[in-house]
Formats: C-alpha cells, structure tokens, sequence
C-alpha cells in the first residue's frame, strides 16, 4: 500500500477549511437562529403566563369585590330585616294601644250610657213615684200633709250635731219648705215643736214647694232637714242605684 | 471503475502539489456544502421554511448525540463533529454519482480524518485538564498503565481510519468487481446497500470521535453538567474510553 503524502496534506486542510466553512455558514446561524426562536417562545410563554396572571389577579379582584358586595347586601339586607322588624312591632304595639285606648273609650262610653240610662231610669222611677205619691196623698185630707210631719221634723233637728243646732238656733228666721201654705197653727206647731228641739224660740219663713208631695224640709246656712215624701223617694232612689253599682 | 482503491494517481499537479481525485471531490463537496449553507442561512427566519426546519433538525440531532454521549455543552464541538459526519457522510454517499470515487475510500482522506480527530482529542483533553492533567490521564488507574494508554492512543485511532478505510473501500471495490462481471444494474442492491453503510460509518465515525474527545475532557472527572441541557433528553452512560475496541 502506497500513501500519498500530499494527498494526505490536502485532505487535512480541506477538512479543515471545511469545518470553518460549515462553522462560519452553517451551524453558527442555524444556532443562533434555534437560540434566537428559543428565546421568542420563551418571551412569548413570559408574556402569556403574565397575561394569565394578570387575568387571575383581576378575576380574584373581581371575585373580591363580588364577595364583599354580597357581603353588604347581606348587611344591608340583615338591617333592613331588623329595621321591618323593630317597625313592624312598633306598628303592632302602636296598633294594640289604639285599639287598647279604643277600647277603653268605648267602656267608658259604654258606662257613661249605662250610667246616664240608669240615671234616667232613676229619674222615671222617681217621677213615677213622686206622680203616685202625689195621686195617692191627694186623696188624703190636707192636714195629713203636715200634721204628720212635724214630730218628725223636730226629730231630725235633734238628730243634728250640737253646733249645728246652736249655729241653726242663731240663725232666725229658719225657711220652712212645705207642700202648701200652712195655717197659723200649724207654723205655731212648727214654732214651738223647733224651739223645744233648739233650746231657743226660732221663727220661720215658710214657703211652698208642691213636690214634697207631704211633709216638711227646714233650710239653714249649715245643714237642711228633709222629712218629706220627696225626700224619702230622693233616698230610696240614691239607695236603689247605689245598690244597682 | 476497474482500478484498484489500493491506487492512486495525479489528475494534475499544482506546481510541485499533485492533485489527486480525491482532493478534487472534496473540493468539489466543500463548494456544495459552502453554497448550501450560504443559500440557506441568508434566508434564515423565525418561521422556518421546510429546508431550514430539517437542517435545524440535523443541528439539533447532532447536539443531542454530543450532549449526550459527553455531558458537556455541544457549542465547542459542533462544528468539529458536525462537519466530520456531513463531510462523511457525503463523501460515502458520493460513489452514487457514475465515475465518482468517494473520497473515504483512499486511505489518505480517512487517515486525514483520524489525525484532525488525534490532534482535536489531545487539544481538549489540554484545554479541559491542563497539560499536567491530561498527561496525568496516562498514569490512571497505575503508572504501570502508562505505555498501554499510550498505545491505546494510537492504535484506536487508528482503528478508526482502517475501519472507515476498509468498509467504503470494500463497497468500492465489491461493486466494481460486480459491474465487470455482471452488468449494469446488477450492482443496484449493492449501491444501496453501500448507502446504509456510508451513512453507518458516518455516524460511528463521528460517535466515535465525540466518545475520544469526551473522555480526554471528563476522564476522572464527574461529568459536566450540560450549559443547555434537554429535559425530555435521558442521560446517558459515561464515555467509555475503550468504545472504539468494538
């Protein structure tokens, strides 16, 4: 076997040439361009996973802000409800004290109607009362009238306090109320029959008043003695609608 | 092509330089290669066209073959490797244009190719460990194992000419032997089998020059990591230093 030594020469320097030549126009730039594509991708994938954090963050502020405005409705919602509440139970109190106070006025109307029905009712009673009387004593003779009365009277008198009595006794002429005019004797009766009671002689000033009905009624500045008919009717009155209460 | 590989003659002579066949298709492949790249790379882009995207492929391909047989960042020796298996790979495949004899079927191109990969080994191994360092690789694991490793040196190297020498030539002459006597397209299967072959031998040639050159730089080292390391990319085992006894 022969080797060329030239050959051999040539061919170290054509490599050679031939690596700087695919080093310088071949792999260089196809590096650099893989390098440069590397870095685009990577730039690019930079950018989009900055977009994509960027979207996360806003959509989290968003969701945020959802949160605490649902949050407030709650709050706003929870207050409105407290607030309904509160007014609801004020309307209702106000409505229960209404309805209270509408109540009592109405019992108290209610009362006073009744009242003033009883009231009434008295009055007829006593009216037809005072009418019987009066029919029934129109049949008795006149004297009846006041003759019968007059011990009475002096009894009431006596029945008085002390210093009722001495104020009455000091206060001359004492009014003599009856249902007619009375006769000389029978003012003296009623003179003397008040004297003998008052310890002193007493002087009256009659007048007549037809709805005693019978009998007699003395008139002080302190104190009156009813003993009359009317009087008695008056009492058992007060005494029948004391007891319907 | 009735002559004998083993031969060669001047096609003519450049003062007191012969010009032998094989210069000439290396010239004539290093025009194709130099015109290719400067076509190609002045219309680089971002988008690539379908020629870049498979030239970019090959780029790739040949930094993941570096990147994993030696651990290391494949920039500082991408173009050396590269080239050696292009420039291989179309000097084997050159036998199928009619008249022409690849250029790695002389002796004297392969052997060129062994020496520029020898001298490459022995300048990273420097560059990587110092001169001190990288003679110190001599004497692992024993001084004892001082002339073996010297010897080792030599003879893979050598290795790696004979073995790129003798299976081009042999396709050579193999099909030369069977056109004289068969005819014109008995040869065809031959032809394409010497394709398989020529892009084998490209690919264990410059294999086996990376597993050189990465065991000068990380023998009794731990490997390097890689400066732009591929995550889907398996490491791969360490180079073994006596790959090429294969």
């Amino acid at each position: 076997m022969h080797i060329d030594w030239w050959t051999l020469g040539l061919q170290t320097v054509n490599v050679l040439v031939l690596i700087f030549i695919l080093s310088r126009f071949f792999f260089r730039p196809l590096t650099a361009m893989i390098a440069a594509r590397r870095a685009a991708v990577t730039a690019e994938l930079e950018a989009a996973r900055a977009s994509k954090e960027a979207a996360a963050a806003e959509h989290q502020k968003i969701a945020d802000e959802a949160q605490a405005l649902a949050a407030r409705r709650a709050t706003l919602a929870h207050e409105a409800a407290a607030e309904a509440a509160r007014e609801k139970e004020s309307l209702i109190a106000a409505a229960h004290a209404e309805v209270e106070a509408m109540r009592a006025s109405a019992a108290a109307e209610i009362a006073r109607a009744r009242e003033a029905d009883r009231a009434a009712e008295a009055d007829r009673a006593s009216t037809l009362a005072v009418d019987i009387a009066a029919k029934l004593c129109a049949r008795l003779p006149d004297t009846a009238l006041v003759d019968g009365f007059i011990a009475g009277l002096g009894e009431g008198v006596a029945a008085l306090p002390d210093a009722t009595r001495a104020q009455m006794a000091a206060s001359s002429p004492l009014a003599l109320a009856a249902p007619r005019a009375l006769s000389a004797a029978e003012t003296a009766a009623c003179e003397a029959a008040l004297s003998r009671v008052l310890g002193a002689p007493v002087t009256l000033a009659v007048t007549v008043d037809p709805r005693l009905i019978a009998g007699l009624e003395l008139s002080a500045p302190h104190g009156i003695v009813r003993n009359s008919l009317k009087g008695d009717l008056d009492r058992i009155a007060k005494e029948l609608t004391r007891h319907d209460r | 092509m009735t002559g004998s590989p083993l031969e060669i003659t001047p096609l003519f002579s450049i003062g007191p330089v012969p010009v032998t066949a094989p210069v000439v298709v290396t010239w004539v492949i290093i025009a194709v290669l130099a015109l290719f790249g400067i076509l190609l790379t002045r219309r680089l882009a971002l988008q690539p066209s379908a020629t870049q995207a498979v030239m970019e492929g090959v780029v790739e391909t040949i930094d993941d073959q570096i990147r994993d047989t030696m651990q290391a960042d494949p920039a500082t020796y991408r173009s050396l490797i590269g080239t050696i298996f292009i420039f291989v790979l179309l000097a084997n495949w050159s036998s199928l244009i009619p008249g022409i004899e690849p250029p790695t079927a002389h002796i004297e191109t392969d052997a060129a190719l062994a020496f520029i990969v020898f001298i490459a080994t022995i300048a990273y191994g420097i560059r990587a460990r110092g001169l001190g360092g990288y003679l110190a690789t001599f004497a692992e694991p024993s001084w004892v194992m001082i002339p073996l490793n010297v010897v080792e040196q030599i003879t893979r190297t050598f290795s790696l000419l004979v073995r790129l020498f003798g299976n081009v030539m042999s396709g050579v002459f193999v099909v030369g032997i069977v056109l004289s006597l068969a005819g014109l397209l008995v040869p065809i299967p031959l032809m394409a089998l010497d394709l398989l072959t020529g892009a084998v031998q490209a690919y264990i040639f410059a294999i086996l020059a990376t597993v050189f050159i990465g065991a000068a730089v990380s023998e009794g080292k731990e490997p390097p990591r890689p400066e732009t390391p591929r995550p889907e990319a398996l490491p791969a085992a360490p180079p073994a230093k006596d790959a090429s006894k294969g």
